[in-house]
């Protein structure tokens, strides 16, 4: 394989995201994983921008960063500050851990290394946002139109929860 | 020259210019930034009928900032010692990082610009987004009470005023067609959106205050009860960059404000012979005028009072005006 651009940009992007994710399994501070996962979703976006599906990769982040922060909010508030960190598993498990993992990663080393997907000529990259939308609307309209359904049920299940609450504390003298 | 750029095959020589570009931009806006604060405080000291900087660097206070820049490049600094101190570190960085990633795709004339993405609005929103997790960070790694509850505030802030700002454009990517921000300026050749969607620019004038965290929406940083919000632990050359990303982020929302609803770098009739960058210049100044205008005439607003506006006024307004442009659309196209 060449070294381009391209390689270099994909390469660093799934590095950060690889160790990203690593560091979310294993740091101990909930905020501190959380700025992890910030890391881990931004450098997959920055991926589907290499496959030029901006449209995809903007919305990941629109998304994703609202919804880190109010995870934040909730790891804030949830959790306890002083964690102790307790040491965990013993030297046989990780040993065994390694092994498993190891093994994994030959398996799939050796069933995509020869695999060929054919490659389509597709014009997917031409102003996919464009594409997205007439799919959306003309092919996909009811499971699009169900989906904002139940979000809007979810939503006003929500306010129903909230509201109950606060009307007991009314009634109470 | 930056289209053929662009266009041209990708190498070391071509990542040498933009990357050289990037830097005069850098110099660009921190320029901005440093005449910006200057003539926000002049300005404030004309409206409050006081005189404002005068003494460093002649009669107008020229390097008043650049003094005041200076001051805290030598200050001490200093890291509270129950801080967590890798996010501590980090979290101007967060901060600041977005803010100047969001320049690359505005177009300030019809040649300069550095990026053309097909969802440059969509972009520069989402990107603007990120900043929020670098001061709910600060002011969680502060570990410092007033700190965390800016933190949060700026949260609830974001969260609440992202949707208006996104449906009130909505409206004008219904006229266009497109998210593309050279397109939207294009469509405004004839007249300016400001014109055909005044709801939708009020509603994201308002937006866009609350999103620049600035008064009458400040309550991340309201100094009257939150000392100094999620920055109050932070001191020196750190604290410069949350200062600096919220006047980049001015700068930035002044341009796209520009785009959007004065239609850019396009000229007012008959009057084409001057420059376009001129012209983006003049509205960019209106536009700042009109953001320290804000600034110095409204008091700040309570925390439910925010909440209130933001989900019970400005969110129905907005969809409104998405319900009735895309009808009239509708009904215009039929004609």
């Amino acid at each position: 394989m060449s070294l381009s651009g391209e390689f270099i940009a994909f390469i660093s992007l799934s590095l950060v995201a690889i160790i990203g994710g690593v560091l979310l399994l294993n740091l101990t501070k909930v905020v501190h994983m959380l700025v992890a996962l910030v890391f881990s979703f931004i450098s997959i976006a920055g991926i589907y921008v290499l496959l030029s599906a901006e449209f995809v990769a903007f919305v990941q982040i629109l998304i994703y960063s609202g919804a880190v922060t109010i995870i934040m909010l909730f790891g804030i508030m949830l959790t306890r500050h002083d964690d102790k960190h307790e040491p965990k598993g013993n030297f046989w498990r990780k040993l065994f851990l390694l092994l498993g993992i190891a093994g994994f990663g030959l398996a799939v080393y050796l069933g995509i290394y020869n695999l060929d997907i054919p490659a389509k000529p597709t014009t997917l990259h031409v102003s996919n946002t464009e594409q997205i939308g007439v799919e959306l609307y003309s092919k996909h309209i009811i499971p699009f139109e169900i989906t904002s359904v139940i979000l809007l049920v979810a939503l006003v299940g929500a306010i129903i929860l909230a509201k109950k609450d606060d009307q007991e504390e009314g009634d109470r003298p | 020259m930056i289209e053929e750029l662009l266009r041209s095959s990708p190498g070391l020589l071509n990542f040498a210019i933009f990357f050289l570009l990037a830097v005069l931009l850098l110099f660009v806006v921190l320029g901005f930034v440093t005449f910006g604060i200057l003539s926000e405080r002049k300005v404030m000291g004309f409206m409050q009928m006081r005189i404002g900087p005068n003494q460093v660097g002649g009669r107008w206070g020229l390097l008043q900032t650049v003094a005041d820049v200076l001051k805290l490049l030598i200050k001490e600094d200093t890291i509270p010692k129950a801080a967590d101190r890798p996010l501590y570190i980090i979290a101007p960085v967060i901060a600041f990082a977005p803010s100047f990633v969001v320049l690359a795709t505005m177009p300030f004339t019809d040649k300069l610009q550095f990026a053309d993405i097909g969802v440059g609005l969509l972009y520069y929103i989402a990107v603007s987004g990120i900043t929020t997790v670098g001061v709910v960070t600060a002011g969680w790694a502060s570990n410092n009470k007033y700190a965390l509850l800016g933190g949060m505030r700026a949260a609830a802030q974001m969260i609440s005023y992202e949707i208006p700002l996104v449906m009130s454009v909505v409206g004008i990517i219904l006229l266009t067609g497109s998210l593309n921000l050279n397109e939207i300026v294009a469509a405004q050749e004839d007249i300016w959106f400001i014109v055909l969607q005044p709801v939708a620019f009020i509603v994201f004038m308002i937006a866009s205050v609350a999103e620049l965290n600035r008064v009458p929406f400040d309550l991340p940083e309201a100094e009257s009860e939150l000392v100094a919000g999620y920055h109050v632990e932070y001191s020196g050359f750190r604290w410069a960059m949350f200062m600096l990303s919220e006047y980049v982020y001015m700068f930035a929302m002044a341009a796209l404000t520009t785009i959007l609803f004065l239609g850019g770098w396009h000229p007012l009739p008959f009057l084409g012979f001057i420059p376009a960058a001129v012209w983006f210049a003049l509205k960019f100044s209106i536009v700042i005028y009109f953001l320290i205008w804000i600034r110095v005439t409204l008091p700040r607003l309570r925390a439910d009072q925010l909440m209130e506006f933001g989900w019970k006024v400005l969110l129905p307004v907005a969809l409104a005006n998405i319900f009735v442009t895309a009808l009239l659309k509708e009904i215009f196209s039929l004609l």
